[in-house]
C-alpha cells in the first residue's frame, strides 16, 4: 500500500510541494538539529525515529501527551459500566436468589469491576495513543522517499511540513543543508488520487456481500413464518427417541405406542378414587371439583388481599360458598367399621391436634384460644363450639372435609394428619356432641353418682 | 554507523562499575534489523519446516478429537463420579499459567526499568497470547454443549436471563477474556514499530500489503513516539495487575469451594507464583532452540537465560513454601478433612503424581543455584523441561486429589484419563507449537525498536563502553 512508487504517468494536476525531508545517521546529531529547528521557530514539522529517542522531547518542546487522563476515563466508565450492569442484571431485571445471599454486594462484584476498567483502560491507552497520531494512514506521501524507508531501520529524519506559514522551499532547504544532514530532499503530493484497484474494490464488495448473506438469512428466517417444519442445525433435544401416543411401533406385538392399563395397578393420581368416601367424605365425586378446595384456597390468599377483596362481599360470597358445600352429597355413616379402639385413637389424637383451640369439651375454649383472646383483645375469632345447633347437624363427611381442608381460619390438617386419625376423630367429636346432649334420666346410677363426685 | 564491540562479550561475568551488555556481537542498528528481520525475509530453515509439519499434525489430531467430543459429548473425558473436573480444567490452568511470564517480562520487568527484557519480551508475549488460546479451548468445549458458549457472556439471549455474576467461572470468563485482550494488545502495540521495519524491507507485494496493513502507516514520528511511549507504559501498568489478577481469579474457582484441600486462602498467590514458574521455564524451554534456529544469539544473550533462570529459582521456592505452608495449615488449623486431604495427597492412591510435583518443581530448579548450570544452555532446558512437567502435575494433584476423596468414604472414586484426555493435551501442545512457529517466521521475533533503544552505542543510551584500545 505505502510503497507503489511508481505510478504510470497520466498527470491529471500539478504535483504540490508537500514538505521536506533532511537525513541523519546520528541520533545526537538529530537532537542538535531538532533545537536549531525549535529555536529557528517553526511549528509544522517533526522528527522521525526508529526508536524513541529520549531527550528528543524537550529539543523539540512536545508537549505533555493528555493520553493518561483518556485512559483514566476509559477506565472509570469500564468500573462504571461493571457495578452497574452486575447490579442491574443480577439484582433488578433478573434477580437471582442464592441461599439467602444479599442480589448485589460489593465483594462479590470486585472481580468484574476490576477487570472491565482494566479492559476499557487499555482499550483507551491503545486507541486513544492512534487516535491522538491520526493513525492508521496507510497512505504517506514520505513513504515515496527511498531514504525514507531506512527510519525505520537505522536513519532520523527531519520532516517540514510545507504548509508551515515560516516555510519557503528555498530558505527553509537552506536552513536544512545548513544543519549538517547526510543529505536533504523534497516530497510532493501525488498528481492522482490514491484509488484503490478496480478489481481489489470488486473483489472486496463481493466478498462483503458473501458475508453479510448468511446472517441477513437467518434473520429473515427468524423473522418470517412459513408452513414447512423448521430448521434444526443443533437438534438439542427436539427430537427424543421415545414412543408417543397416536403412533404405532414394533416393540410390542398390538403395535400401538400408547400402552393400556396393566392389571392390577393404579394410575398416577387416580388411588384416591378407589374409596371416595374415604379420602373425601363424599358419596361421590362432584362434577364441579374445585367446590372442595374452596376452602383451602381460601386459606392460601395472602392475608391483605383477602382483607381487601372479602371484606365488602364477604357475607353473599361465604354464604355462597357455604350453600355450595351444603349441597354436596356428603357421607353420613363412616366409611369404616366403628371399634372402640378408633373411639380411643380418636380421643387421643383430638387431645393432641385439636383440644388446644376447641377445648377439651369442644366448646370452643382452648388454651390457645383463651390466650389468644387474652392478647389480642377481640381481633381473634374464638372456634366454633361443636355443640351448637349448626354443627350437630353436620353429616360426618361434612366434618371431615373441614378437618382435612380447614375453614375460616382454621388451617387443613390433612398434611399431618392421616385419614384414618382423622376419621377417628370424628367420630371421638360425634361422642362429645352426644355427651352434651343427654337426657339425665338415661344416665344409669353409678354413672351419675361418678359424675357428680367429679370436680 | 559505529559499530559496538569487535570481539564478543562475555556477558555472564559481571565487571564492576560497568553495566554488562544487553547486545553482543558487533552489532549496530543496521545489523540488528538484519539479524531480526531475516527469518521473516529469507527462506525458513529445515527445522522449521520438520518442527511446523510435526506440530501441524497435532494440531489436526487436536481438532479431530474437538469435533469428535462435539457430536458425541463429553463423555469421551474421563470426568465422571466423583471427578467431574478432570483433565480440561486442569489444562485449562495449566496453559493460562503458562502465559504469566509473557505478561510478567514485558509489563513488571518494564515498569522496573529492566532493560533485559527487551530481548526476550516480544516472544514471550507472544507465547503468552498463544497458551491462552490453548487455555480457553478446554473450557470452551467442556461446557458440552459448545453452540451455547455465548449464555457464558452478559449478552441477551431468547431467554431472557442473565448470568450469576457471583460464580468464581463467570469471573473467569471475564478475567481471561480480558487478559487475552489486553496481552493481545500490548504484543501488537510493542509490534507496530518493528512491523513497519518490515514493511519497508519487504520486496513482494503481499508482505509489503500485509505489513503495510497492519503497521497502520507507522512512520517513527518523534510526537508518534512520545504518545505510544505513555500508551506503552500505561498498557504495562495495567497488564501488571490485570496478570496479577488473572491467576488469583482461576484460583478462587478452588478457592471459593468448600473442599478440603481447595478451600483455602494460600491459593491466589501461591498459583500466581506458580504460574509465573511454569511461564518462565516454558519461555526458557521456546527460547533456547529458538535463539539458535533463527540465529538471535546475540541478542537473547547467555546473560537472558541466566536472569530468568533466577526467576525460577525464586518463583519455585514461594512454590514449594506453598506446599510446605499447605501441610502446615492442615495440621495447624485442627479440621480433620483438611488433615486427611493432605496426607491422602502424598500418601494416597494419588501419591506417585505429588511425589512427581514435589521432585520437579521444589528439588529441580534449586539446581539453579549452581553457577554452571545456570549458565549451560541445554542444562536450563532440561530443567525447564521437568519445571513444565511438575506444574502440570501441580494442577493434576489439586484437581484430582481433593475431588476424588472428599467428606464421605462412600463417594471416593479413582479418576482415570481416557485416551481423548492424552491426545487433547498432547493436541494443545501441537497448537501452541503451531503458532509460535508461524510467529518466529512471519513477525518480528525480537522488539527491534526496544532493543536499539537499550544498545550501548558511542552516542546512546547505554553506559557500556568498549576498554580503549591504548589499554590493551
Amino acid at each position: 500500500m505505502a510503497t507503489t512508487i511508481e505510478q504510470p504517468e497520466k498527470i491529471k494536476a500539478e504535483p504540490q510541494l508537500l514538505g521536506l525531508l533532511a537525513e541523519f545517521d546520528d541520533p545526537h546529531a538529530l537532537i542538535e538539529a531538532s533545537k536549531k529547528v525549535r529555536d529557528a521557530g517553526y511549528s509544522k514539522w517533526d522528527t522521525h525515529t526508529p526508536f524513541p529517542l529520549h531527550g528528543i522531547d524537550e529539543a523539540m518542546g512536545i508537549k505533555w501527551t493528555i493520553l493518561p487522563w483518556i485512559v483514566a476515563c476509559c477506565g472509570l466508565m469500564g468500573g462504571t459500566i461493571a457495578v452497574g450492569m452486575q447490579y442491574w442484571m443480577n439484582a433488578v431485571d433478573y434477580p437471582f436468589i442464592i441461599s439467602g445471599k444479599p442480589l448485589f454486594s460489593i465483594p462479590a462484584s470486585i472481580p468484574i469491576t476490576f477487570e472491565l476498567s482494566v479492559l476499557l483502560s487499555a482499550f483507551g491507552a491503545f486507541l486513544g495513543m492512534l487516535g491522538l497520531n491520526q493513525l492508521p494512514k496507510l497512505y504517506n506521501p514520505m513513504f515515496k522517499s527511498q531514504a525514507f524507508r531506512r527510519v525505520t531501520n537505522d536513519r532520523f529524519f527531519i520532516s517540514m511540513d510545507a504548509t508551515d506559514p515560516k516555510f519557503s522551499e528555498i530558505d527553509t532547504g537552506e536552513f536544512l543543508k545548513s544543519l549538517n544532514p547526510l543529505h536533504v530532499e523534497d516530497f510532493w503530493s501525488d498528481v492522482e488520487s490514491p484509488k484503490l484497484p478496480r478489481s481489489l474494490v470488486l473483489g472486496l464488495s463481493l466478498v462483503g456481500v458473501l458475508l453479510i448473506m448468511p446472517p441477513a438469512l437467518v434473520a429473515y428466517k427468524r423473522s418470517t413464518t412459513t408452513n414447512t417444519p423448521r430448521i434444526h442445525i443443533v437438534p438439542d433435544m427436539d427430537f427424543q427417541p421415545k414412543l408417543k401416543t397416536q403412533n404405532t411401533t414394533s416393540i410390542f406385538a398390538d403395535g400401538r405406542e400408547v400402552r393400556p392399563h396393566i392389571e392390577g395397578t393404579i394410575p398416577r393420581g387416580q388411588y384416591k378414587d378407589d374409596n371416595i368416601p374415604f379420602y373425601y367424605g363424599l358419596k361421590v365425586l362432584p362434577e364441579d371439583q374445585d367446590v372442595i378446595t374452596i376452602a383451602v384456597q381460601d386459606e392460601q390468599k395472602p392475608a391483605d388481599e383477602k382483607a381487601a377483596d372479602a371484606k365488602p362481599a364477604d357475607p353473599a360470597a361465604a354464604a355462597a360458598e357455604v350453600d355450595k358445600l351444603a349441597k354436596l352429597p356428603w357421607v353420613t355413616e363412616f366409611p369404616m367399621p366403628v371399634t372402640d379402639k378408633m373411639m380411643a385413637r380418636g380421643k387421643e389424637r383430638y387431645r393432641i391436634y385439636c383440644s388446644v383451640c376447641h377445648g377439651l369439651g369442644g366448646e370452643g375454649d382452648g388454651l390457645v384460644s383463651l390466650r389468644a383472646m387474652e392478647l389480642q383483645q377481640g381481633t381473634w375469632v374464638r372456634p366454633a363450639s361443636y355443640h351448637t345447633e349448626n354443627v350437630r347437624k353436620l353429616p360426618v363427611g361434612r366434618l371431615f372435609h373441614t378437618i382435612s381442608n380447614g375453614v375460616r381460619k382454621m388451617p387443613g390438617y390433612a398434611a399431618q394428619i392421616p385419614p384414618e386419625d382423622r376419621w377417628a376423630i370424628v367420630l371421638y367429636l360425634r361422642a362429645l356432641q352426644k355427651s352434651h346432649q343427654i337426657d339425665a334420666k338415661d344416665l344409669r346410677k353409678e354413672e351419675v353418682e361418678k359424675l357428680r363426685t367429679t370436680k | 554507523m559505529a559499530s559496538v564491540t569487535t570481539e564478543p562479550i562475555d556477558t555472564i561475568t559481571e565487571v564492576p562499575g560497568k553495566r554488562t551488555p544487553l547486545v553482543t556481537g558487533t552489532h549496530d542498528y543496521g545489523t540488528v534489523t538484519e539479524a531480526v528481520c531475516r527469518l521473516a525475509e529469507c527462506k525458513a530453515p529445515k527445522a522449521w519446516y520438520i518442527a511446523l509439519g510435526f506440530s501441524a499434525s497435532l494440531v489436526g489430531m487436536l481438532f479431530g478429537l474437538v469435533g469428535y467430543l462435539i457430536i458425541t459429548g463429553v463423555g469421551v473425558w474421563g470426568n465422571r463420579s466423583p471427578v467431574f473436573w478432570g483433565w480440561p480444567i486442569v489444562n485449562f490452568v495449566f496453559w493460562v499459567g503458562i502465559g504469566h511470564a509473557g505478561t510478567l517480562i514485558s509489563a513488571i520487568l518494564f515498569l522496573f526499568r529492566q532493560d533485559w527484557r527487551t530481548g526476550i519480551n516480544r516472544a514471550a508475549e507472544a507465547m503468552t497470547i498463544f497458551a491462552v488460546v490453548c487455555a480457553g479451548l478446554f473450557p470452551g468445549i467442556h461446557i458440552g454443549r459448545v453452540w451455547l458458549a455465548y449464555w457464558l457472556f452478559p449478552i441477551p439471549n431468547q431467554m431472557s436471563m442473565w448470568p450469576n455474576f457471583r460464580s468464581p467461572l463467570l469471573w473467569d470468563v471475564f478475567a481471561v477474556s480480558t487478559y487475552a485482550t489486553v496481552s493481545l494488545l500490548f504484543w501488537y502495540m510493542g509490534m507496530i514499530p518493528d512491523l513497519a521495519t518490515l514493511r519497508d524491507r519487504a520486496t513482494g507485494k503481499i508482505q509489503q500489503f500485509a505489513y503495510g496493513l497492519f503497521s497502520l502507516g507507522w512512520n517513527g514520528s518523534s510526537r508518534h513516539w512520545h504518545r505510544y511511549e505513555r500508551a506503552y507504559l500505561l498498557l504495562a501498568a495495567l497488564a501488571a495487575p490485570l496478570v496479577l489478577s488473572v491467576h488469583t481469579i482461576v484460583s478462587f474457582d478452588f478457592a471459593v469451594s468448600q473442599l478440603p484441600g481447595w478451600h483455602t486462602t494460600i491459593f491466589p498467590p501461591y498459583f500466581v507464583a506458580g504460574a509465573v514458574f511454569s511461564g518462565f521455564a516454558m519461555v526458557l524451554t521456546l527460547m533456547i532452540p529458538a535463539r539458535s534456529i533463527c540465529g538471535i544469539k546475540d541478542l537473547l544473550t547467555d546473560r537472558h537465560l541466566e536472569n530468568m533462570t533466577k526467576v525460577i529459582i525464586a518463583t519455585g521456592s514461594m512454590v514449594g513454601y506453598a506446599y510446605a505452608m499447605e501441610f502446615f495449615i492442615a495440621w495447624y488449623g485442627g479440621n480433620g478433612y483438611e488433615t486427611f486431604a493432605f496426607i491422602n495427597r502424598a500418601f494416597g492412591p494419588y501419591a506417585w503424581a505429588y511425589w512427581i510435583m514435589v521432585t520437579c518443581n521444589v528439588i529441580s530448579p534449586q539446581l539453579f543455584w549452581f553457577k554452571k548450570i545456570r549458565t549451560t544452555p541445554w542444562m536450563i532446558f532440561v530443567v525447564c523441561i521437568f519445571v513444565n512437567i511438575g506444574m502440570w502435575f501441580e494442577r493434576f494433584v489439586i484437581t484430582v486429589t481433593s475431588l476424588s476423596r472428599d467428606f464421605l468414604p462412600s463417594s471416593w472414586g479413582y479418576f482415570k484419563p481416557t485416551i481423548v484426555d492424552v491426545l487433547m493435551l498432547i493436541g494443545s501442545f501441537g497448537l501452541f507449537m503451531t503458532l509460535f512457529l508461524l510467529f518466529c517466521k512471519f513477525m518480528p521475533m525480537v522488539a527491534m525498536a526496544e532493543v536499539k533503544s537499550v544498545m550501548e552505542t558511542p552516542h546512546g543510551h547505554g553506559d557500556y563502553q568498549p576498554d580503549p584500545p591504548e589499554s590493551h
